[in-house]
């Protein structure tokens, strides 16, 4: 039992962190630290959790699943937790990328600002992230998105001033927007399933008859469910707002919400549409330009093009741009593409006959461990670039190119720092982020999809072309006056080379991380153990289905 | 019958929403998100209303008559608790965009944030 209840560990911890640091908030160093403990505790909660789904714990004798029924209520009327090797392998990445992110944050926020409530703030995002991460219940994800959101609303408009005021409204009105879609579509597929537990609605889904089902509706909910998380991820068409929202934000905040916010959008793409509608049962599709019979034979394409066309733009875009926060939003963009098109790969490796458990036989589990071993790298390599724009800053007082030059001889430590991210961006190894590209191009010459290739190719080469020039016209050549006048600040140097230093080590180190991806991979793909791990068998059975 | 009023409502409402959204004014945008989170919450309450399952009383409530879906309700309930924190955030956003550029005419704001 104890190890079932771990499970809510992580979520608890981030809680009480934020009530604590907003109870305390008249003592900034009383609050740092407690802010400062949570996050370390936060960490250790991830750990024994991760810990416990890889040495194979698991409810209802499933392996690897950890399921926690809230109040005891069993699913589906419960809301339940779910820890598999997918939450686990998120929960890792949010983790690290968090404590690096507020440590950097103690130095980078003026006291003033810690004040005002930054520390409840971040931890409160934190406890969406993790709620988004572990719940199994789809209108649970609406309401931790929502937590999320509320905060991240607050800590995009932190600084107050004209632009961030203009970027805040953009923000909030648009996810406004997404979250009323996303009701739509929750609705919709109550309605249609009768169940809102995703264990049950893909137990439901792949014997739509006996439940009384129509699985056309479900695809089409399902795709404007996709809409919403597209937006959270950022993807092309919906990827406007990044750019604007991400300059606007403090830097750790920028480093959180592309490293770790976005992946939120991804896990859910994962987690609802590889595990749950992936399950259900063949049905003629008679659209246009579409042969198939699983859901993800829709879904397949539609990722494949919204994935090239943000490596695309986001690439192009990323190389003219003339300051370092809104050349990181927008390869931000490109970079998930990269992400994206394995889920893309992936959808169609399902689609072609998914067969466990093969490790990298199978372009399924290939294709969607590429997305998250590129996802882990986004995390590390991204949040470490915007942290340093965000110590170049607080050193400089300035990011725009044209201020800047000669940083790499003026402080080394930070060129360091920034120069080992970015490798890891393009994909050198052995950084992380080689065998991020090296597993995306694997999974496009096993999906036999050349256009694939050539889509990942360019988006590589466009990444080359932006990180060279960020390096060139920000670290190299003559020093500027404000580069020559600058005060250097160690404290947010380091945190930036620990990022680093922890994407080269996975990079060198990179057995256990594709393990992990691997297996992440196959709990996404495993519906049938996340079913039964949830305990749908024992509780249910039969009933009329709830159907119509 | 009911279900022909309830859809000419829920059409109406998300038509008048997105026409709001689509106003140059920001409160008028505020407004318009918040009729269509609202719409959203009539059709929730809808979905379990005309045709829903009763998750709760399955296999408890023998005997219990016709009942409505009281999770839909559940969730509206949670879905208006959200909505109200969100459209206070917007509104004091709105107020704050006021004080920074002393308009909240979306035309005069800009689209991009590169000004300023």
């Amino acid at each position: 039992m104890a190890t079932e209840q771990l499970v809510v560990a992580p979520l608890l911890v981030a809680l009480v962190t934020a009530i604590l640091t907003l109870v305390v908030h008249q003592y900034t160093r009383v609050q740092q630290v407690v802010s400062g403990l949570g996050g370390i505790a936060y960490l250790g909660a991830v750990a024994m959790l991760v810990q416990r789904v890889r040495s194979g714990a698991g409810s209802h004798g499933v392996e690897g699943v950890l399921t926690y029924q809230l109040s005891d209520w069993g699913a589906p009327f419960g809301i339940a937790l779910v820890a598999d090797d997918l939450s686990a392998f998120m929960l890792a990445l949010t983790a690290v990328v968090s404590l690096v992110a507020l440590a950097f944050s103690m130095r980078y926020i003026d006291e003033a600002g810690q004040r005002v409530s930054y520390h409840p703030l971040y931890h409160f995002m934190l406890v969406g992230v993790t709620g988004s991460f572990l719940t199994g219940d789809i209108f649970n994800l609406f309401v931790w998105f929502e937590v999320m959101l509320m905060s991240s609303y607050v800590l995009v408009v932190f600084y107050s001033g004209p632009r961030h005021t203009k970027a805040a409204l953009q923000y909030v009105v648009l996810n406004l927007v997404g979250s009323a879609l996303m009701l739509l579509a929750i609705g919709g597929l109550y309605s249609t399933t009768g169940t809102l537990n995703m264990a049950d609605m893909a137990r439901r889904l792949a014997d739509p008859a006996s439940f009384g089902i129509t699985l056309a509706p479900v695809l089409g909910l399902s795709a404007v469910l996709f809409v919403v998380f597209a937006l959270k991820a950022g993807i092309v068409p919906f990827q406007w707002w990044v750019p604007a929202a991400y300059r606007a934000a403090p830097a750790p905040v920028s480093a959180m919400l592309a490293g770790v916010v976005k992946k939120v959008g991804i896990y859910a793409i994962i987690r609802l549409y590889f595990t749950v509608f992936a399950n259900a049962a063949p049905m003629d599709l008679s659209l246009p330009g579409l042969a198939g019979e699983s859901t993800l034979a829709f879904f397949g394409p539609v990722l494949f093009i919204m994935g090239a066309a943000s490596i695309v733009l986001g690439g192009v875009a990323a190389v003219n741009r003339d300051d370092i926060d809104n050349l990181l939003a927008y390869s931000s963009i490109g970079q998930v593409g990269f992400i994206v098109i394995g889920l893309a790969f992936a959808a169609g490796g399902v689609v072609a006959g998914w067969q466990a458990p093969d490790p990298y036989g199978s372009v399924a589990v290939l294709g969607l461990a590429a997305a998250l071993v590129y996802s882990l790298n986004h995390a590390l390599a991204k949040a470490a670039l915007f942290l340093a724009s965000g110590a170049v800053y607080e050193s400089v007082g300035t990011i725009e190119f044209d201020e800047l030059g000669g940083l790499a001889g003026r402080m080394p430590l930070l060129s360091t720092g920034f120069f080992v991210a970015a490798l890891s961006l393009v994909g050198v190894p052995p950084l992380l982020g080689f065998f991020g590209k090296f597993l995306v191009f694997d999974a496009a010459v096993n999906a036999g999809s050349n256009l694939g290739i050539g889509v990942a190719l360019l988006g590589a080469i466009l990444t080359i072309a932006y990180v060279t020039r960020a390096w060139n016209r920000g670290f190299w050549g003559e020093r500027t006056e404000a580069v020559e006048q600058a005060t250097p600040q160690y404290g947010l140097f380091a945190t930036v080379l620990v990022l680093a230093v922890v994407a080269l080590a996975v990079g060198v180190a990179f057995d256990p991380v594709v393990d992990a991806a691997i297996d992440a991979a196959e709990a996404a793909l495993g519906t049938d153990s996340y079913i039964e791990a949830v305990g749908l068998e024992d509780s249910l059975t039969g009933g009329d289905g709830g159907g119509h | 019958m009911t279900e022909f009023v309830l859809a000419l409502v829920l059409g109406l409402l998300f038509a008048l929403g997105t026409f709001l959204v689509l106003r140059r004014d920001v409160v008028r945008v505020v407004w318009g998100v918040s009729i269509i989170s609202q719409a959203a919450n009539v059709y929730l309450v809808t979905m379990g209303l005309l045709d829903g399952a009763v998750p709760v009383l399955d296999g408890h409530g023998e005997g219990a008559g016709a009942v409505t879906d009281p999770l839909v309700q559940a969730l509206v309930l949670t879905a208006i608790v959200i909505g109200f924190g969100t459209t206070a955030f917007a509104l004091v956003l709105t107020y704050r965009v006021y004080e920074e550029h002393g308009t909240i005419d979306l035309l005069e704001l800009g689209g991009e944030t590169d000004g300023n």
